[in-house]
């Protein structure tokens, strides 16, 4: 009897959970970071019916200085017949607001170190079990590793705690996922490099293009031995029109990665633009275009024929303005 | 009135992704953007070869789920290729968060309940 009573009370507690370390959150702590934080500034909206994933995502962009309801962010996040709003709409909705979206690590870690950086972040909870989800946006604003809390602005509830053990479990069953939105030029608090490339090229093809330069300043900054990162300034530069500043950052892109087809297609471009068909064409020709998928040989073509169009029999060399140019 | 914001919004969105091309004198084509040239955008070349084909699907797709149409060309401005082809395999099934309580019977019920009272789950509460 007293062994049928033990084994149920052992499964009750695996199946609860209550195995789990009871300093989860402690032990998460990022180096030097204080024991409680609460960005108790940042914004509540209630959700409406349904309407969890607008209301959170108008929180952490009103949180990064972006003025938006979810009445205004529903028509783009919100899936009428789904009953709900998609993870991959909600990270590309920041975008037509100038906010990059960054994609977390999967760790508890990563969340508190952003919650450091002042950052409140958006998660997706599954409140029930794989076979019948109950799918939830939530952001996280803070944490104290005393009590082993986190602190959400959740639904209709302003201020919700929730101990990390549970949040963990329902984040888990949602697969880990969370986001922060960046200004143009703000780096997360846990960058990695190719999760920001990532994120900032993603960023690039709405965004304007002083917000796009801004973004990539911020990664040619930290990873200078980047060429994407140069590359994604270049072509930010290029969108300005600032054509001289575009030509030094594919030149750098191309000094770090000679084999980077990309940069040396743009830098192409750039010089052709800059009245430099001959140099453009120098360039272009070295680029083995057909070990080159598609789109970058659909451009390389292009970038070819658009040279070939604008060069005069009559004239044999550039002017000698273009000896200068990337210098 | 939230009409007349979405198509704004919708208007905005498409103006500036036009900024971004429109320039005199040159096709621009031929400069390529950094996010077809990702290590991830490679290893995924078929996003990219079929993004027009998702486009369409995922356009057709939103309408039959309730989308407003003039809203359909401003998200999928902001989807990446490789986004735009996901979202063309999965916009049925991924999970969609909203707050939709479970309309659950019987066994299941009784189930669920014992779930939540020992703290497995937490599908009861309004949030």
């Amino acid at each position: 009897m007293t062994a049928i009573r033990g084994a149920a009370l052992a499964t009750c507690l695996a199946l609860a959970g209550c195995a789990a370390q009871p300093t989860m959150l402690e032990s998460a702590l990022p180096e030097g970071a204080q024991r409680s934080i609460e960005l108790a500034d940042t914004p509540f909206f209630a959700q409406k019916k349904m309407q969890c994933g607008p209301a959170a995502l108008a929180e952490v962009l009103s949180a990064s200085g972006v003025a938006v309801t979810p009445d205004a962010l529903a028509p783009f996040v919100f899936v009428p017949k789904r009953g709900g709003s998609l993870q991959v709409e909600m990270e590309a909705a920041p975008r037509g607001h100038s906010r990059l979206s960054y994609r977390l690590a999967p760790a508890l870690t990563a969340i508190l170190a952003e919650l450091g950086a002042h950052r409140p972040v958006l998660v997706l909870h599954n409140y029930s079990l794989p076979l019948l989800p109950r799918w939830h946006y939530a952001v996280v604003i803070g944490y104290d590793a005393t009590t082993e809390k986190l602190v959400l602005r959740s639904g209709t509830t302003r201020r919700q705690t929730m101990s990390a053990r549970q949040f963990v479990r329902f984040w888990d069953r949602a697969g880990r996922w969370a986001i922060v939105t960046l200004r143009p030029g703000e780096l997360p608090a846990t960058a990695d490099r190719a999760r920001y490339l990532e994120s900032a090229a993603a960023f690039e093809r709405v965004a304007r293009p002083e917000d796009a330069a801004r973004a990539f300043d911020a990664a040619v900054n930290r990873w200078p031995d980047e060429p994407l990162a140069w590359v994604g300034r270049g072509t930010a530069r290029y969108a300005q029109r600032d054509l001289q500043g575009a030509a030094r950052d594919y030149f750098e892109a191309l000094r770090l990665d000679g084999s980077e087809s990309g940069a040396r297609n743009n830098l192409a471009m750039t010089l052709l633009e800059l009245g430099c068909p001959h140099a453009a064409r120098a360039q272009v020709e070295t680029i083995a275009k057909d070990a080159l998928a598609d789109p970058l040989r659909a451009a390389v073509e292009d970038t070819r024929s658009q040279i070939a169009a604008h060069m005069t029999a009559s004239i044999s060399d550039d002017p000698e303005s273009c000896r200068a140019v990337g210098r | 009135m939230s009409i007349s914001i979405t198509r704004l919004a919708a208007v905005c969105t498409l103006s500036l992704s036009l900024v971004n091309l429109g320039a005199a004198g040159f096709a621009h084509a031929g400069v390529i953007a950094t996010e077809s040239l990702l290590p991830s955008a490679r290893a995924e070349d078929l996003a990219t070869v079929h993004a027009a084909l998702d486009r369409s699907d995922v356009r057709q797709q939103f309408e039959k789920m309730g989308v407003a149409p003039d809203a359909v060309d401003a998200r999928i401005a902001n989807l990446t290729d490789q986004e735009l082809h996901r979202l063309a395999q999965d916009l049925g099934h991924a999970p969609a968060a909203g707050d939709g309580l479970l309309a659950v019977l019987g066994i299941v019920f009784v189930v669920l309940i014992v779930l939540e009272l020992t703290g497995v789950i937490d599908i009861f509460k309004k949030t």
